[in-house]
């Protein structure tokens, strides 16, 4: 599965529109298989932060492990607020 | 008079300040009037007027925190709540988008902004003291971004999760450096430790004030000065310099 962050808005910074991202989202994994890997791709996505991050991919880290794999992003603020989850939740995403 | 024109009673209201200090600020040559064609009264431009807010949006920010009495600010400035402010980001981001200047860490930028109003929604949600929402401005030619709550400070919301702050300097300093992991009740994050490490590698700076606390960091410097404020405010204020 391929989740293309751009979808849910190019200024991706509140806590709350993450929080409510995770819910409309959460019934797309319903059917998924056990052994599905679940991509994020960033392509597009403008400005990304830690506070939606952390409400959508800390979530889904918890929810998948190292079946969630990041797309690598040359985003300045993607990549910054990727290291700042690891550091603040001390996990490592899967990134390749 | 056209629809953007102002009389000198509506231009103050718009403004927030008496129509003496509209007359003193023309005669100064502040803010001048419009008076061809029109006799003696005085008109403004809406543009005008709105150029003047923004250009003075710094020292209304300071002046609207430091209030003891909480008002609305204008318009132009005012997000009731975290959709008005989501909205007034697109904006900023449009009017940043095209200034090579800054490419390379445009969306850092636009990304410490979000965090540091998000902040202010998500500390007082439910518990303003007195006006719902911030202030938030921008001045694009004086590179500088401001924004402002009276919301409960930084140090009354970290107290309910680390008992042993005992003042704002203190409050400020574990905001911006403590991975805070024990975070009930409050379900934050970490935006303001993510602000310092984005200014500490960027040409940005901040000066941030909580309370009686204010703190600054010098771009491309991740190393905190906090210091006692000469004049204690609501909540909280941050002016960004690119």
């Amino acid at each position: 599965m391929i989740i293309d962050i751009k979808k849910f808005g190019a200024i991706l910074t509140s806590r709350q529109l993450g929080k409510e991202a995770l819910a409309a989202y959460l019934p797309n994994f319903n059917n998924i298989s056990e052994e599905e890997k679940i991509y994020i791709n960033f392509n597009e996505i403008d400005v990304f932060s830690p506070s939606w991050g952390d409400e959508f991919l800390t979530a889904l880290y918890r929810k998948f492990g190292d079946r969630l794999i990041l797309k690598k992003s040359s985003n300045a603020s993607v990549k910054a607020s990727l290291e700042m989850l690891e550091e603040a939740n001390n996990m490592k995403f899967n990134i390749e | 008079m056209t629809n953007n024109q102002l009389k000198i009673n509506e231009a103050a209201n718009y403004l927030g300040v008496s129509i003496d200090t509209l007359r003193r600020w023309d005669d100064k040559g502040k803010l001048k009037s419009l008076r061809v064609g029109q006799g003696d009264h005085r008109y403004y431009n809406l543009t005008q007027l709105e150029e003047f807010l923004m250009s003075s949006c710094v020292g209304l920010a300071i002046k609207w925190a430091r209030n003891n009495i909480g008002g609305k600010p204008s318009d132009i400035f005012y997000c009731s709540d975290s959709s008005v402010f989501q909205g007034r980001l697109y904006k900023l981001r449009k009017a940043l988008s095209d200034n090579k200047e800054i490419e390379s860490f445009f969306s850092l930028l636009i990304s410490v902004v979000g965090e540091i109003g998000d902040n202010s929604f998500g500390h007082n949600l439910g518990n303003w003291p007195d006006v719902i929402g911030i202030f938030f401005a921008y001045d694009i030619k004086k590179k500088t971004i401001v924004l402002a709550d009276r919301g409960q400070g930084i140090f009354k919301t970290l107290k309910r999760v680390k008992l042993e702050l005992s003042n704002d300097a203190e409050a400020l300093k574990v905001a911006f450096t403590e991975i805070l992991s024990g975070r009930a009740p409050e379900s934050r994050g970490n935006g303001l430790k993510y602000v310092r490490s984005v200014v500490g590698k960027n040409p940005i700076s901040l000066f941030f004030q909580s309370g009686e606390a204010e703190l600054s960091l010098d771009q491309n410097n991740s190393l905190l000065k906090i210091k006692k404020a000469k004049k204690p405010i609501r909540g909280c204020l941050a002016i960004i310099k690119f």
